[in-house]
């Protein structure tokens, strides 16, 4: 069993975990939870290239968390707001546009 | 097998086991300490390739920042959501995980060597350093952003 396989499969295994809680979400708190468990996927994805150009590699990993950090402060900002309009964090509360769930 | 192996491997193990404490667990900042073990065995991974920088960008930035937040507003809005986990969603994921699984071990089969790792730090006061004042300029123009949007829900 190689090390590459450990680090890839580990990683699929977070995306999947992370795509199972967000489908069984019922507030945005979980959502956002598994949003920031599909980043770690990434960030375990992005490993085995620290092998070929580990220049580049930090770079986008560098990149990814600093662009996923201000989503995820943005995304918290948005439920905040979402919270004091709406009164819940409840998935069935997000309808945009009369849009109905 | 050897340590490095070895090491690696049980960092991966108790990692997929937070993560399914996400999934499993009712309450919303168990949630999200489980998601901050998760982060902090990812950084344990890169910490046992000896990428020391990445370790401190995920320990301090993803965990120490933005997860610090998330359990935060995880206590506030403690809500215990009922379980909605259907086995037909369950079955799915294991076979995708089964498959692509099937095919990294039959590839994947090279152990990882490292490059340059110790040149990270010195390429970071002069490379990297207007890459990092343009992203914190980013951030600071979406939080902004985002007060606004929070003055005029306020009006």
């Amino acid at each position: 069993m190689s090390q590459l396989f450990i680090i890839l499969a580990t990683s699929l295994a977070v995306l999947l975990i992370a795509y199972l809680t967000a489908i069984s979400a019922r507030d945005l708190i979980r959502l956002l939870i598994s949003l920031e468990l599909m980043f770690g996927a990434v960030f375990l994805a992005i490993l085995p290239l620290f092998s070929l150009q580990a220049s580049t590699a930090f770079a986008i990993v560098v990149l990814t968390i600093f662009t996923s950090s201000s989503e995820l402060l943005v995304l918290i900002t948005a439920i905040v707001l979402l919270d004091r309009s709406k009164r819940g964090i409840e998935l069935e509360k997000v309808a945009v546009g009369g849009e109905t769930l | 097998m050897d340590t490095g192996t070895l090491i690696i491997a049980a960092a991966s193990v108790f990692t997929i086991l937070s993560a399914i404490g996400v999934l499993l667990t009712r309450d919303n900042l168990y949630a999200a300490l489980y998601m901050s073990v998760t982060m902090l065995l990812i950084a344990a991974i890169y910490a046992a390739y000896n990428i020391q920088q990445v370790v401190v960008f995920i320990a301090f930035v993803f965990v120490g920042a933005v997860g610090m937040i998330t359990i935060a507003i995880a206590a506030t809005y403690r809500y215990i959501p009922a379980k909605k986990i259907s086995v037909g969603w369950i079955i799915p994921v294991i076979i995708v995980f089964a498959i692509t699984s099937y095919f990294y071990y039959g590839f994947a089969t090279f152990n990882l060597k490292t490059q340059e790792l110790s040149l990270g730090f010195e390429k970071l006061s002069t490379e990297y350093m207007v890459l990092l004042v343009f992203l914190f300029s980013l951030i600071v123009i979406m939080m902004l952003s985002a007060i606004k949007l929070a003055r005029r829900v306020e009006l």
